[in-house]
This record gives C-alpha cells, sequence and structure tokens, in this order.
C-alpha cells in the first residue's frame, strides 16, 4: 500500500462520505457548465442561426438599439446591390408574429425573387412561387410545434397561409422560422415598403470587404456589419448578455462553495485521524500530501460526473420544446476546461485548508477531536 | 512498600548512563493558565524502566504521558530525549516514528484499514518497500496473536482485539519506549488481563521501556516502578521488587538480564 492506495481505501470504504462529497462536487461542476453554457447559448443560437444563412454584412438601420427595432426603406436594397463587389442582397422583414393559438412565431418575410430562398433545404413540399401570396414555408420544430403540416393552414397576424413546405434547418433558431413571402408580412403589419434588414453577400476573389462596407455605410442612415458586430451591438442581446454573466457569476459561486463544502467538510471530519497520523510519527508533509491525494481522487471522479451530467442536460434539454424550440445548449471543451480547472484549484484549497489547520494543531488535540 | 519518595529522582541507572528521556521543571497549563495539568514535574526514567504512571482521574497522567510522546507541548520546563532537547514537532514526529510507540486507552486505529495496513502505515517513512513493510507487519500481528484477523477491517474487529492491533502498531518499529495511556481502560477484565500480559512479555522480549498510564492499581503493581500524580504534581515515586504475578506470566524475564529489576526479585516468588 502507498499513498495512493491509502487514499483509494480511504475512498472506497467510506462510501457514503465518498459518494456525497463526489456527488457534490459533481453537481457543482455539472450545474457551472450547463449554466454558463445555458447563458451563452442565446446568443450563440443567434450567432449560429445568422451564420447558417451565409451573409457576409447584415445592414440594419443606424443607430437601432436592436435588431428588430430597426426599418429600411425598402428601396435602400437596390442602391446597396449598385455597389460594385456586391455579388447578392436580399431584404428581409422579420416580426415575432402571433398565430392562432397566441403563441408568436419568429417570422421572416422574403421578396419572391430573393437568393435566400433557393438556400431554405427544404424536408418536404416546395418553395413559394414567384408571385405567390399567402403561403409559408415552416421549420420543422416550428411545424411540429404548432402541429401543422404540408397543405395546413396557419394563421398569423391576423391572415392565413398556406404551408406549402416544411425546412430542415441545422441551427435552432432556423428550425424554428417561418418564412412568408415579403409582401405578405409589410401587409400584415403594417409595415409596407419597409424592411428590417438587408442581407449582403460580396463577390468573391480579390473584393475588400472594408471598401464595400463603407459605401454600404455611406448609402446614410445604414449601418453594415457582421453577424458577430450585429449581435455585439444589439440592446437586447446586451440585456440577456448582462443577465447571463449574471448567472454564470452566481453558477460559478454556487459550484465553487460546493465544491469547497464538499472538500472542507470530508478533511475535516478526518481531524481525528490525521492526529493519529501524527501520533504514529507521520511527517507534516506526509500527511498533507495523503488528504490532497484523496481530495484531489474525489476531485477527479467529481469532475468526470459533473461533465457526464452536463452532457446529458445537453442532450435532454432539446427534447424539452420550451427550451430547445429556442436555444441551443451545447457545453464545448473549450468552456469545460476553465470550470474543470477552477474545480481542481478550489479542491485542492478545499483539501489544504483544513489539513494544514489539523496538522497545526498538537496532535493531542486532534486526537481529541470527535 | 518500596523506597521513600524521591520527588524527581530517576532510576540508578540513569545516574550512571544518562537517562532515556527526562522531564525538567515541565508544566502546562490550559485555557491561558487558569488550569494547571501539570506543575513543575521533574522526572527521568531511564533505559529498560518499566514505569507505571498512576492516579486520580484528572489528575494530569494523560497530560504527563503526551507530553513524554511529544503529542502535547510544555507551557513550560524542557523534554529530553537521551540528554537532547526535542523543540519542534518535526523532531517529535521523527522520534515517535522511529523510537517511540504509544498505545491509546480508545485504540485510535484507523476505521477505514485493516488490522494488516493499520500496522504497516507505521511503517510509512522507514523506506522499506511495500512488500517488506507488509511483511513486518504481518509478523507483529502474528506476535500478537492476531495473525487469523489481520485482514479484517479493525471495525469488525472486538476491543481487545483492537487494543492488540493498536500494540502491534506501537511495537512495528521496535521501539526504545513503549507508551500506553489506559491501555485496558476500555476493554473487559478478561480482554484486559490479555492486554496486560501481551504488553508485558513483549516489553520482557524486546527488552524496551515501558510507561503504563492507569487507575488500576493492581495493573500499576506489575511495575517495578510507580509514580503517582496528585493535581498535576507528582507526589510519589516509588521502585521496589517486581510483583509476583508479572513473574509468573513472564517466565523468561527471569533469564533476561536486561529486564531484570535494579532490586531482585524475592525469591519465594521464582519460577
Amino acid at each position: 500500500m502507498n499513498l495512493v492506495g491509502l487514499a483509494l481505501r480511504n475512498l472506497r470504504r467510506r462510501p457514503v462520505r465518498t459518494g456525497l462529497s463526489i456527488l457534490g462536487i459533481g453537481l457543482a461542476v455539472g450545474s457551472a457548465l450547463a449554466l454558463i453554457a445555458l447563458s451563452r447559448s442565446i446568443q450563440d443560437s443567434s450567432r449560429e442561426a445568422i451564420n447558417e444563412l451565409g451573409d457576409d454584412f447584415v445592414v440594419t438601420q443606424k443607430g437601432a438599439s436592436d435588431i428588430f427595432g430597426g426599418f429600411i426603406p425598402e428601396s435602400t436594397i437596390a442602391r446597396v446591390a449598385a455597389i460594385p463587389g456586391v455579388a447578392r442582397v436580399s431584404g428581409e422583414l422579420f416580426m415575432f408574429a402571433p398565430s392562432a393559438d397566441q403563441r408568436s412565431v419568429l417570422t421572416l418575410g422574403w421578396p419572391d425573387t430573393s437568393y435566400l430562398w433557393s438556400k431554405v433545404p427544404l424536408r418536404e413540399g416546395r418553395l413559394p412561387g414567384p408571385g405567390e401570396r399567402h403561403v409559408a414555408v415552416l421549420g420543422d420544430t416550428a411545424a411540429a410545434s404548432l402541429g401543422k403540416k404540408l397543405d395546413d393552414e396557419l394563421e398569423l397576424v391576423g391572415e392565413t397561409f398556406r404551408i406549402v413546405g416544411i425546412s430542415n434547418y441545422a441551427t435552432v433558431i432556423n428550425r424554428g422560422l417561418v418564412l412568408v413571402p415579403l409582401i405578405d408580412l409589410q401587409e400584415a403589419s403594417y409595415r409596407m415598403r419597409q424592411v428590417t434588414v438587408i442581407h449582403v453577400n460580396v463577390e468573391r476573389g480579390g473584393v475588400q470587404l472594408g471598401r464595400v462596407r463603407m459605401e454600404i455605410e455611406a448609402l446614410g442612415n445604414v449601418t453594415a456589419a457582421t453577424a458577430d458586430e450585429m449581435l455585439k451591438n444589439d440592446r437586447n442581446l446586451a440585456i440577456l448578455d448582462a443577465v447571463s454573466l449574471a448567472i454564470s457569476i452566481i453558477a460559478v459561486a454556487m459550484g465553487a462553495l460546493s465544491v469547497l463544502s464538499a472538500l472542507v467538510m470530508a478533511t475535516q471530519e478526518r481531524t481525528r485521524e490525521i492526529g493519529i497520523f501524527a501520533a504514529i510519527g507521520w511527517s507534516n508533509a506526509r500527511i498533507m500530501v495523503s488528504i490532497v491525494l484523496e481530495g484531489m481522487l474525489m476531485c477527479a471522479i467529481g469532475c468526470v460526473t459533473g461533465v457526464l451530467l452536463s452532457f446529458l442536460a445537453a442532450f435532454a434539454f432539446p427534447h424539452i420544446p420550451a427550451i430547445g424550440n429556442l436555444i441551443s445548449f451545447k457545453p464545448s471543451l473549450a468552456l469545460i476546461a476553465p470550470v474543470l480547472g477552477a474545480a481542481c484549484a478550489l479542491c485542492l484549497i478545499g483539501s489544504l485548508l483544513p489539513a494544514w489547520r489539523a496538522i497545526r494543531m498538537v496532535p493531542a488535540e486532534a486526537l481529541r477531536r470527535l | 512498600m518500596g523506597e521513600a519518595i524521591v520527588r524527581g529522582s530517576g532510576s540508578d541507572k540513569s545516574s550512571e548512563s544518562g537517562p532515556l528521556i527526562a522531564l525538567r521543571g515541565v508544566s502546562r497549563v490550559y485555557d491561558g493558565g487558569t488550569i494547571a495539568a501539570l506543575r513543575n514535574i521533574d522526572l527521568q526514567i531511564a533505559a529498560g524502566d518499566c514505569l507505571a504512571i498512576v492516579g486520580a482521574s484528572g489528575s494530569g497522567k494523560s497530560s504527563l504521558v503526551n507530553l513524554l510522546c511529544g503529542i502535547d507541548h510544555a507551557s513550560a520546563g524542557t523534554v529530553l530525549w537521551e540528554g537532547r532537547a526535542l523543540r519542534t514537532q518535526r523532531a517529535w514526529a521523527r522520534l515517535r516514528r522511529l523510537d517511540i510507540g504509544i498505545v491509546f486507552q480508545e485504540f485510535n486505529l484507523i476505521p477505514t484499514l485493516t488490522a494488516l495496513e493499520n500496522v504497516e502505515v507505521a511503517l510509512f517513512g522507514r523506506g522499506l518497500s511495500a512488500a517488506r513493510r507488509l511483511a513486518r507487519a504481518g509478523v507483529v500481528l502474528d506476535r500478537v496473536g492476531l495473525e487469523h484477523r489481520m485482514h479484517s477491517l479493525v471495525t469488525t474487529l472486538s476491543g481487545g482485539e483492537r487494543q492488540r492491533v493498536a500494540i502491534a502498531r506501537a511495537i512495528v518499529n521496535r521501539p526504545k519506549l513503549l507508551l500506553a495511556d489506559e491501555p485496558t481502560g476500555n476493554l473487559d477484565s478478561a480482554s484486559a488481563a490479555i492486554i496486560a500480559d501481551l504488553m508485558f512479555r513483549l516489553r520482557e522480549d524486546a527488552g524496551m521501556t515501558l510507561i503504563l498510564v492507569t487507575h488500576d492499581d493492581a495493573l500499576a503493581a506489575r511495575c517495578p516502578r510507580r509514580v503517582r500524580i496528585k493535581d498535576g504534581v507528582i507526589v510519589e515515586d516509588t521502585r521496589e521488587p517486581m510483583a509476583p504475578r508479572l513473574i509468573e506470566t513472564t517466565p523468561r524475564q527471569a533469564a533476561s538480564p536486561r529486564a531484570a529489576p535494579p532490586q531482585a526479585a524475592p525469591p519465594q516468588a521464582a519460577p
């Protein structure tokens, strides 16, 4: 038996204490990972959705506080298209449109000539034909959550649309979209000849993105931004980010306290044992190594448990419609590394502090502890 | 009775070759000096001595034994080991690892370990391989009659068996000094007799110094030297011939010159 063997025996032969400590660490790590991942998922989901449409720039009204808040005259689309280096453009009007059962669905209106229609991944049905009115293509999760299928009718903002296609985008937000002809949404929302954003694709090979961007902005009263920049400047998302940051801090603080508590309790109740080791002549260094080894073993198992729990949550959340239809939840490796690093540091402190206090006691005092 | 009360005196042996352990003006107070457990103690214990520290509950016996093995520190005075003052916990830890074995009333075994493992941990830090540690621990457990329970968790052992494990752990390093603090205090009378016999026999065989703290006068009577403590002060330090029962239960003792008390055993008690 060596010190590792001693630590393993201690853990194995105190199954309740070990199990509870590991569970405490695992829940702390798992919940921290899950909450941080969730808090980031709102922005990540929005970014993924925009990127899936394949834009170089998104043009919005200058000074608009958020992506829903600005409106651009439809005539601007042609002016942007005329800028050298711009390959294609499409206007887009979007809104959360109330459906018949008072549920709001994210609805996008595209001109029937928009290149965006050609990029829709259809699962079934077809796209709207040129000039066709009051038809809709639903994302697969939107269809599922609304309980609609091909040829069903869908009421949006008081207008009736016939479902002609079901799309199967990859990203969560796009899977929840309802796509309709721009003119229908403009009429229904009293936004005639207005769009919310203009999608811009730039020609490949030698075109300077910076120049194109400057020329777009020179048109006046519009801002051209990449998806990341647009999300960064969006006030709604900034508020959500602040909330997310607060949730992350709370998650990390709760996790840290749980990890510290589990380790401190596990070590503190061993004060008498530490006294026994001291009484039989173990050096302080050997006692500390023994305690820390045990703590770090629990930490390692707890971290693995926590990561598994967070992935279990990642697997389960998409199956909960209220969550899975709105945001994606993916605990990434980049997120796991710092959380596990923090957990290990806390376990080290949680083991060292009570052990250090115990070895500073004279052994006789430690032996008197229950 | 034996010799006259000589407070702070040492044995004849100690005056010849220097004591194994000595206390000089040692006091131990608690709660900022409001409670004095030991007051100005002078005591010398020679190598090979067999000494009982007796006294009523709360008299300071355990405080004294804690100071003798360095698991507590003196508030005043000096503890000398083979003439050298030990001032750091590190030095005391090394001494306990190499030269002092302790047996506690409460056994103080690690509950998650087997009997064998409990003894083995006392050999950590001695530079022995795991195989040698286990072999040595096994031999000692065999010596205390626990060869059949060595792989049992100590929580499954009886009180007497646990104390035998504690004794095995205390002697596995072949210490010069074996300190036993009320070793039979938590045992029934049958187990207590077995444990007492075992300790005296081991002490005789190994020739180690034995300090036995007890409130049991019959057990103390088996030690040739008795130190009585009252209210934190040594009030009696008596040396007398080996008690008859010890001679009866340890027949090899008579043949061991190392273990012979300074005074000859009474002829009628000889085997």
